[in-house]
Parts: structure tokens; C-alpha cells; sequence
């Protein structure tokens, strides 16, 4: 790739302070990787069957926000398995959900002609442009909750996708075990990130029990998921993490709220 | 998918974003030239993050925003910047405040760092002012 340019080397020098490093920003949008980025690292390490980690249709019938939000979220990663395993009429479906998902939060109307979008560019198997399209989904939910006022569900869409990307994740690597590929769950600032997002978000859809329960559990994950650099999860680490983030997506995707 | 190349960055530029504060025509205009150099990366299988990360850079100090990234996955991070503005770089840190090793692309007021984490984790992008004033810049993303 180098060669592309003119001007092109290695470079490394120096070293920031803790102080430093604190007041980085961050933010949704750049500081919080998408499923695809966790699919493709996955991906590098061995043959993942992608089609075997599909799940059923989830309702769409949900009545709380704040459970839409986060099977928002879900789904869109579901998106992301569909395109890894080329599969133009699940992307189709989930793309479908998405739409009944969003139109229950009120966000629908330009997510139609991108839902149309999305699957011609399945049809015709181009799928790294199906990739962007959900990507851009997720964004284009994202920003019109912002404006209408539903600043509080977006980290909750992006936590959603998060849980159900970590829990395919995991179970793959079960399957097949291998250190590099368990490397890829080693992330206690962005879950940490994560939980502090929840913290800022109302009082009361914070002392809801969906997301309270969730938020608990995200603790209990964070600590599952902070290894020293370098060290790889066991296969034993890969199972707690999934079997953790399994019952958040049960409790995500249950009709009977907790209460 | 190189067909709807154009498209889709025009797309990047103009389209949806989550920023809460509304981008000054600079900012904007910093984001197309982070996209044109993101845009030669996807010859080479890089996706582009359809996120960005866009602000003001000052002369001996450096803009510093928080990714995680995943091991297994190469990146590279691709800034563009506006008048004053005449020469830009990139670095990126890991999570102990060490720089990392970079393959680096400058050209003046455009410029990348690309690298493949050893681990998965958190790591800083640093954006500085080599040469010229106080500008606006603008960060985006991809990977493969």
C-alpha cells in the first residue's frame, strides 16, 4: 500500500503520560468498533461457519424503548453475520426486522429506501457495499433518535449490537478454539466505555429493570473480558464470556420484561 | 464494489453522522480529504468506518481520540486538515501511552498511520500540526 503514495516510512518515538491518555476523546461513532470490524478479525484467524451462528426471528412486537433499542442493535449485527456468510436472503430478512424494528421507535421513513438498498446490493452479491449500507443503517437510526430527542436509546442500539456480536463470537471460538482468534475478546476499555455511556443516560430509563439488568451484567463482562495485554483468553474465559452475554440476550430479547 | 466507490464516499461526506454539533464548512471539507485518502486504502480490501472524528488542531499540541481495536485486524487512520494548516500528522499509542510502530503516508496536509495491533484493545490516534497554524481537521478510519 505504501508504494501508492510519495511520501511513505515507519515512524515511532515517543510516549504519552497518564494525563494525557485520560483526556482523549471519545466517542460513539469512532471509539466504539462495529460488529464487522469484530467479524473480520475473527475471521483472519481460521474458516468460521457464519450460517451456523444465525438465530430465530426475534418479535417485533416489543413495547419498550429501551428493549427496541438494544434489538436494534442486535439485529444489525445479525446483518453483519448474514453479509460474512454471503447469505443475500437472510440479509434480506434482517433487513426487513430492521425496518419493523425502527418503525416501532418512530425512525423508519428514510430507513425504507435504504432497506431497499440494502437488498439489491445483497442480490446482486455485492457485499462489502451491503456492509457499508447497515453500517450507515445503524448510523442513520442513530442520528434520527438524536433528533427526536432519543439521545439516551442510541448507546443502547450500540450496546445491543455489541452483546449479540460477542455472543457469536464467542460461540465460534468454542467451537473451534485457537489463542489468536480468543485475542480478539480482550477489550476493558470499550466495555468500560460502554458502561460509562449507560451512566450518563437518564435516571429513569436507567432504573428501568431491562437496563439496570443489563448494566449488571456488563459489569460482571467487563471483568471477564480484562486480560493483560498479550494474554489470550482460555477456553474456559470464552465460555463464562459467552455464557454471560447468552443471558443478556435473554433477557434482551424476552417478551416478559424483568421486573 | 469499486463502482459504488464514489458513491459511497460522497455518501460518507454528505450523509448520515452522529455528531451532536453541527461541522463547520472546514471541518467538511477536512473530511473529504480524510475520505480521498481512505478512498486508496479500499483499493486494497479497506473498509471504511462510516465514522468520523472532526475538530480544531493547534500548532505544539495534538488532538487525541480513544479506538478499540482488534488483533488480527490492519488499519489505517487517514486525516485531512484546511488552511492554515500546511503540514499534518499522525501517530497512534497503545493503551500504556507507547507509540506505536506505523507505516505513515504525509502529503502536506493530508496523512496516514497504518498498523496491525498485536493485541486487541484500546489505542490513541494522535493528529499534530507539523507546519502552519491553527486548523480544522478531520479523522476517519478503515480496516481489513
Amino acid at each position: 500500500m505504501a508504494s501508492v503514495f510519495a511520501t511513505a516510512g515507519a515512524a515511532e518515538t515517543g510516549r504519552l503520560s497518564s494525563d494525557q491518555l485520560s483526556k482523549a476523546a471519545r466517542s460513539d461513532s469512532i471509539s466504539i468498533p462495529t460488529p464487522g470490524e469484530l467479524f473480520a478479525a475473527l475471521g483472519k484467524s481460521g474458516k468460521t461457519n457464519w450460517a451456523a451462528q444465525y438465530r430465530g426471528p426475534i418479535p417485533a412486537t416489543y413495547r419498550n424503548r429501551a428493549q427496541i433499542a438494544l434489538n436494534l442493535g442486535g439485529l444489525i449485527a445479525d446483518g453483519f453475520i448474514a453479509v460474512e456468510a454471503k447469505d443475500g436472503q437472510q440479509v434480506k430478512n434482517i433487513g426487513s426486522d430492521i425496518i419493523k424494528l425502527a418503525k416501532a421507535l418512530g425512525v423508519s421513513e428514510k430507513l425504507l429506501a435504504r432497506g431497499n438498498s440494502i437488498n439489491e446490493f445483497a442480490e446482486h452479491s455485492e457485499w462489502d457495499t451491503v456492509q457499508e449500507e447497515l453500517e450507515a443503517t445503524e448510523n442513520e437510526v442513530k442520528s434520527s433518535m438524536q433528533t427526536h430527542a432519543d439521545q439516551d436509546l442510541v448507546i443502547l442500539v450500540t450496546l445491543g449490537g455489541w452483546i449479540r456480536g460477542t455472543q457469536v463470537v464467542t460461540a465460534a471460538i468454542m467451537q473451534d478454539y485457537n489463542e489468536d482468534s480468543a485475542k480478539v475478546l480482550r477489550q476493558p476499555a470499550l466495555v468500560r466505555f460502554m458502561q460509562s455511556k449507560i451512566n450518563e443516560i437518564s435516571p429513569e430509563l436507567r432504573g428501568e429493570p431491562l437496563v439496570k439488568g443489563v448494566s449488571e451484567q456488563l459489569a460482571e463482562i467487563e471483568k471477564l473480558v480484562s486480560l493483560p495485554s498479550g494474554k489470550a483468553p482460555t477456553v474456559d474465559d470464552v465460555r463464562k464470556v459467552n455464557k454471560s452475554v447468552d443471558k443478556v440476550i435473554t433477557e434482551i430479547e424476552s417478551k416478559d420484561l424483568p421486573k | 464494489m469499486k463502482r459504488c466507490l464514489p458513491f459511497i464516499l460522497w455518501f460518507l461526506v454528505l450523509g448520515t453522522n452522529i455528531a451532536v454539533r453541527a461541522e463547520t464548512d472546514a471541518e467538511v471539507n477536512a473530511r473529504k480529504d480524510a475520505l480521498d485518502v481512505a478512498g486508496a486504502f479500499s483499493n486494497d480490501g479497506f473498509k471504511i468506518r462510516d465514522g468520523h472524528w472532526c475538530g480544531v488542531v493547534k500548532p505544539h499540541e495534538h488532538a487525541l481520540v480513544a479506538v478499540n481495536l482488534y488483533a488480527g485486524n490492519q488499519y489505517w487512520f487517514s486525516v485531512g486538515a484546511t488552511e492554515p494548516v500546511k503540514q499534518i500528522a499522525v501517530s497512534v499509542y497503545d493503551e500504556t501511552g507507547k507509540q506505536v510502530t506505523t507505516e505513515n503516508y504525509d502529503n502536506g496536509d493530508k496523512a496516514a498511520a497504518g498498523f496491525s495491533p498485536a493485541n486487541s484493545g484500546q489505542y490513541f490516534v494522535s493528529v499534530d500540526v507539523v507546519e502552519g497554524g491553527e486548523g480544522s481537521f478531520c479523522l476517519v478510519y478503515s480496516y481489513k
